[in-house]
């Protein structure tokens, strides 16, 4: 029944040649020399575990989350409202910042030595948080300098995830989860680190065990604010974490 | 069981004469050009290559990025929240509301303002398609002076000392513009005007409806358009007004004619058509008539004077010559009209002075004035007039003006202010850049009493200045639209009103809802006035051999402004499914007669104008009659020489002189004052060369397998219909077919939670294909270019299927299908992927999942509804400035992967997870698809079928529906109202009545 396949024309009849394997052998060579360095744009999971980069201010999340007890919402507050947890905004930091401009001990210090020398204490600002006013352009009376330019602030982000998955911070944070939960004792952390390797096996492991035995297996199956009239808990405040792939990939 | 009788519905002419092996071929979603040459041996290799590409990438880090939050949060602005602002469409005059969606600070959608009395909610694929515009990198970004880069204080400072010179040797000065709605800027060029000894200002439309306009200042001594009420009109005729496709105001009328077509409300009104060529208007028609251009005022006075007959008005008879539109049906119509007196409406399309009179009589005599044609309110609209347009072209060839200012027309490719260099800006002394309507201060006055305001939504991109700007700084008082328009609305808008005593408060409603109602300026019509009426009692007829050309804007391109964008460029015609071209399309007669096939080029000849376009064969075109687009052939569609992948393979995208189609406003020609764009006498004659037309219209055809055939009938049409009797009778008419299968897997899908469905009303969808391009925006599509869709490798994800079919008077009738992914329960694509890249999800989405698509193309092949795409390239990406304009809650696809609709999933989502913020169910109509919103039909019905209440389940319990491909039984999620035309019963119903009877 099979037709003859029709002699090949053109450059097709050199198809199988030792010579056109020469010179496919050469291209894939030259080709790969040319590619391997574009490697680097795809990662495997796990590969970003440990993940510690420096950032443009040396913020220590150990000090404010930590030993000064900030809330985390209180600079990542898209975190309730948003996809994103979102990087405080300049203005953000400056709600304190306006007032604190150097640890305590420096300011001190300062007091002490201007006592000493009988003079008026010198305003003492700390070089990291110098780099917020600067970027706002403010001048020593912490009021902008039009004279100069402001300047965003390019922090380096720490927990990426691929392009083709859309995590939302929302449901989780309204759920309940810690933050911790995902990332790790950050209130201990001088430079926030990924503690987690942020895998899809991660998340559906998660996402599965608290349908089985409820968030954190404490059998907790409703997200607060629980419904004032007894009986069964609604759908709606059901903690259900669906495995869907729809969930993140669309 | 009676053999019964099934209507055919064919895509193409070829596909209804075709022999078997063309019915076979059309069920191959690829049909196949040459030989294969990719071996068994060659896909070892290139697997090879690709695993040890795989192995070198396993370890590395991925790349730094950044986060770069904001120096100062505004208190509205969340990252990643989108915000929408009522704003007004400026893609036409016709002023449309809108909601921009802003999304970190760029608008990335445009969606219908629900709230709009205008446009009710609608957009249409133009206004979906201009937020590109703003994103277009070829937008002028400063001003030139002489084709080179200038300053605007350089300009500015140029142009007053060329004026003030101009005013004291009391030159003339002339400017010229389209229709402006706006109330600030009319006044600002009025202003700006006033200053010179002889200035005037020039309306002129390039889709001119001057001749509707001129008509009324005879007959009611004022030159206004009156709005139409479509929705008040029980029966409609239109004379070539292609209202729900092009003409004015197509959104408005189409929201309006649909409220007036609504079955569940027991209200349809009758519409009859009269056209020369297949038009989105005529489609609709429960009858529709060919009738040649030159016929048409015939027609008019054979209507005429049945009507004035019955009104016992004088109408000097004379002996009108036959007329080929059967005169008992006329009799019949004209009983119709007389019957609906106030409330039905007659509309003529043709630019005709004499044409318009009949028609205003007609109305008159009808006592359709008041109700269905509003004169107190009029739209402002369309203000155009040739007459002045004519004047000024006089003046201009002897020399006389002085100083002329053009905006936002473009004069020189019809027959600057500009946003982009074109034809006219090329020839102008200065280019000043004007802002898109998305990035400044405007307001518009579409309807006289409603004043609609455009607000910008983003940072202005380049040094553009809005036009009030620039006339204020001429003027002398430099200062910014904002202030210009809150000064002119105190002064003028805010007295018109009586409800809102404060002006701030008046003014903050009016920029949050997108709209204020005020007074209607005043104005006074006189007496009918039926002076200058004149039967026509001849028909203009082309010679023997010879053709009348009709000359129309389509959807897509109007008349040329939007030809700088691909979308556009790319959308399917909704009559010919025809891209990237325009054509010279005859009827199937001519075509046999003149011996040229689709894609043949034919030279078109009138006067010393000629023109060699490719041409198409088109049902339900009168055969003395060639019809051309306008708006092709632009300069600015040059930009899509290497639109598309570039492959070894690839063919350009424009044609031979480097441009997108070929301009025919060359062959427009200027009678009695009025441009006409009818009825001009042209001679085609073959040319012996080729243009393979890159049409969608056989693509994706939807076949039946012979075995599933009803007994005793032929196949079951992916199509039903009903005629209104019937329906009447029993609202099941037309789908008696429909039976419920047994599920062979009743329990693998509970679907405890929601299930999400899509209802659609093909009796209210027009093919208008604004959901095309909004599903474009919606979910990153690409653009291909025509050589892929040469290929059958267009990427939209919805498209709508149209079909032919005849009814029984050899009328031909056209029925569009919207299709998309079905979200079948028992889905074929989800049974033969190999890495479960397709699965079904607990709310019935059938979810393609792109990351672990592998692009075996087994799912797409397994698709009865040939409703997935696979992305044969990486598509373009590479302008930034274009990127902006990219949805961030959707993966742009890559190479190798297959998609699909999603029923916007990503909306799904985000309604889903702020109702459990909220702590609820989410509500009926919270979710709605892209498609959808912007529809100006309201065809399209979305929600939770598990909810009883919801919308759309109350839609899936009415008769008329049905779905597509039902006998396969992988109960699709969306299903489908019949069609329902206004007309006695036909053929298989006919027949059953009889027996009843």
């Amino acid at each position: 029944m099979a037709t003859p396949r029709p002699k090949p024309s053109g450059l097709l009849q050199y198809l199988g040649s030792p010579f056109v394997t020469l010179v496919l052998l050469t291209a894939l060579a030259f080709s790969l020399m040319i590619l391997v360095p574009k490697f680097n744009a795809y990662a495997l999971p796990g590969n970003q575990l440990g993940y510690e980069p420096t950032q443009p201010i040396a913020f220590s999340h150990r000090l404010h989350a930590g030993e000064l007890q900030v809330q985390c919402l209180y600079c990542h507050s898209g975190a309730e409202r948003s996809r994103h947890a979102g990087i405080p905004a300049a203005n953000v930091c400056m709600n304190c910042h306006r007032f604190v401009s150097a640890p305590l001990g420096a300011i001190r210090a300062e007091d002490e030595l201007a006592k000493k020398e009988k003079r008026e204490p010198q305003r003492v600002v700390s070089p990291e948080i110098e780099k917020i006013y600067d970027a706002l352009a403010l001048n020593e009376k912490m009021q902008p300098d039009p004279a100069r330019q402001t300047t965003p602030i390019r922090w380096v982000k720490v927990h990426n995830l691929p392009d083709f998955v859309y995590f939302d911070h929302r449901p989780h944070v309204n759920a309940g989860v810690a933050c911790q939960k995902c990332h790790g004792p950050v209130e201990t952390m001088e430079r926030v680190r990924q503690v987690e390797d942020l895998s899809m096996g991660w998340c559906v492991n998660c996402h599965r065990g608290v349908d089985r035995s409820g968030l954190d297996g404490n059998g907790n199956f409703t997200s607060a604010p629980a419904p004032a009239a007894q009986g069964p808990v609604p759908v709606t405040h059901r903690v259900y974490a669906s495995i869907d792939c729809a969930t993140c990939h669309y | 069981m009676s053999k019964r009788r099934t209507k055919r519905y064919w895509k193409s002419l070829k596909e209804r004469d075709a022999s078997p092996d063309v019915l076979k071929a059309r069920a191959d979603e690829f049909p196949e050009r040459g030989p294969r040459q990719f071996r068994r041996r060659d896909f070892l290799k290139a697997t090879g290559f690709t695993l040890g590409v795989a192995f070198a990438t396993g370890c590395s880090r991925a790349p730094v990025q950044r986060a770069i939050p904001l120096l100062s949060q505004p208190e509205e602005v969340v990252p990643g929240r989108s915000l929408f602002y009522a704003s007004t469409c400026a893609g036409c005059s016709a002023g449309c509301g809108l909601l921009a969606k802003v999304r970190d600070g760029r608008p990335i959608k445009l969606e219908g303002n629900p709230q709009h009395p205008v446009s009710h909610g609608g957009l249409c694929a133009t206004g979906q398609a201009s937020i590109l515009g703003l994103y277009d990198s070829q937008r002028l970004r400063h001003p030139l002076k002489e084709g080179k880069k200038s300053s605007w204080a350089e300009v500015d400072r140029e142009i007053q000392a060329e004026l003030a010179n101009i005013r004291s040797d009391r030159g003339a000065v002339r400017f010229l513009s389209g229709t402006i709605t706006s109330p600030t800027t009319r006044a600002a060029i009025e202003e700006f005007l006033k200053g010179f000894p002889d200035a005037r200002h020039v309306v002129y439309d390039p889709l001119s409806n001057s001749a509707l306009l001129d008509a009324h200042e005879q007959t009611h001594g004022l030159r206004v358009l009156p709005r139409f009420h479509f929705d008040k009109a029980e029966v409609i005729v239109s004379l070539d007004a292609d209202f729900l496709g092009t003409w004015i105001s197509p959104v408005e009328y189409t929201a309006d004619y649909r409220a007036g077509r609504d079955l569940e409300a027991k209200r349809i009104s009758y519409h009859v058509q009269f056209e020369p060529r297949m038009t989105v208007t005529g489609s609709k028609a429960d009858r529709r008539f060919v009738v040649a251009p030159g016929e048409m005022g015939l027609l008019l006075t054979h209507l005429a004077l049945r009507i004035a007959r019955k009104a016992a008005a004088p109408l000097t008879p004379g002996a009108p010559e036959a007329v080929s539109v059967d005169s008992a049906f006329l009799d019949e119509l004209a009983d119709r009209l007389w019957h609906a007196r106030g409330r039905s409406l007659i509309v003529c399309g043709a630019n005709d002075l004499q044409q318009q009179f009949l028609s205003n009589y007609l109305n008159h005599l009808l006592g359709n004035y008041g109700p269905t044609l509003d004169l107190k309110q009029p739209s402002l609209q369309a203000q155009g007039s040739d007459k002045e347009l004519g004047g000024l072209l006089a003046e201009l060839q002897y020399g006389k003006v002085k100083a002329l200012f053009i905006h936002g027309v473009n004069p020189a490719f019809d027959f600057s202010f500009a946003q982009r260099v074109d034809e006219t800006a090329v020839l102008a002394r200065y280019v000043l850049p004007e802002q898109h309507y998305l990035e400044s201060w405007n307001d518009a006055e579409p309807v006289s009493g409603l004043v609609s305001v455009s607000q910008p939504t983003i940072h202005p991109l380049g040094d553009a200045r809005s036009l009030v700007e620039t006339i204020a700084a001429w003027n002398g008082k430099p200062k910014p639209a904002y202030d210009l328009l809150r000064e002119h609305w105190e002064a003028e808008v805010f007295p018109r009103q009586k409800k809102e005593s404060n002006f701030d408060a008046f003014w903050d409603r009016a920029v949050h809802d997108g709209f204020a109602e005020v007074e209607p300026l005043p104005i006074k019509s006189k007496q009918f006035n039926a002076q200058a009426i004149r039967p026509i009692l001849k028909a203009q007829r082309p010679e023997p051999g010879a053709f009348a050309l009709a000359l129309y804007p389509t959807v897509a391109m109007l008349d040329g402004r939007n030809a700088y964008n691909p979308w556009l460029h790319e959308l399917p015609d909704p009559i010919t499914k025809v891209t990237w071209d325009n054509y010279a399309s005859i009827s199937p007669a001519a075509a046999q007669r003149l011996g040229v096939a689709d894609g043949d080029v034919v030279r078109l000849e009138s006067g010393d104008q000629m023109l060699d376009l490719p041409a198409f064969i088109q049902p339900g075109q009168h055969d003395q009659v060639v019809a051309v687009a306008l708006g092709y052939g632009s300069k600015l569609s040059a930009r899509f020489a290497k639109v598309g992948p570039q492959w070894l393979d690839a063919i350009v995208s424009v044609g031979d002189k480097g441009v997108v189609g070929l301009n025919a406003a060359p062959l427009l020609r200027w009678s009695e004052g009025v441009l006409q764009y009818h009825g001009a006498q042209v001679k085609v004659s073959r040319t012996g060369r080729q243009r393979e037309l890159a049409s969608t219209q056989t693509h994706n055809t939807l076949t039946v397998p012979r075995k599933l055939t009803p007994p005793g009938s032929g196949p079951r049409p992916v199509v039903q219909e009903t005629t209104l009797a019937a329906y009447l009778k029993d609202p099941h008419a037309g789908v008696e077919d429909h039976e419920e299968k047994e599920d062979l897997w009743p329990t693998d899908h509970p679907y405890t939670g929601p299930r999400w469905g899509m209802v659609i009303d093909q009796n209210a969808c027009t093919g208008c294909s604004s959901c095309v391009v909004a599903c474009q925006v919606e979910n990153n599509i690409p653009v291909v270019g025509r050589d892929e869709i040469r290929r059958n490798r267009e990427m939209h994800w919805l498209r709508i299927d149209r079909y032919y079919s005849e009814a029984e008077s050899g009328q031909i009738e056209v029925a569009y299908e919207p299709l998309m992914c079905q979200q079948c329960e028992n889905a074929p694509c989800e049974t033969v992927c190999p890495v479960l890249a397709t699965v079904h999800s607990e709310d019935g989405l059938n979810q393609q999942v792109y990351n672990r698509c592998i692009g075996t193309r087994y799912c797409a092949n397994n698709c009865p509804y040939k409703a997935r795409r696979f992305n044969w390239f990486n598509y373009a990406h590479d302008d930034q400035l274009q990127n902006l304009v990219l949805n961030p809650d959707v993966a742009v696809r890559s190479r190798g992967v297959m998609e699909k609709c999603t029923f916007c999933v990503q909306r799904i989502q985000e309604a889903k997870i702020e109702a459990k913020r909220r702590g609820e169910k989410v509500p009926d109509g919270e979710v709605e698809t892209a498609c959808q919103q912007s529809c100006p039909a309201q065809a399209i019905y979305f929600g939770d079928l598990n909810d009883p209440n919801s919308q759309v389940s109350k839609m899936m319990a009415n008769p008329r529906r049905y779905r597509v491909l039902e006998e396969l039984n992988v109960r699709p999620a969306v299903g489908y109202l019949t069609i329902v035309r206004n007309r006695p019963p036909e053929g298989r119903e006919k027949s059953k009545e009889e027996h009843h009877g």
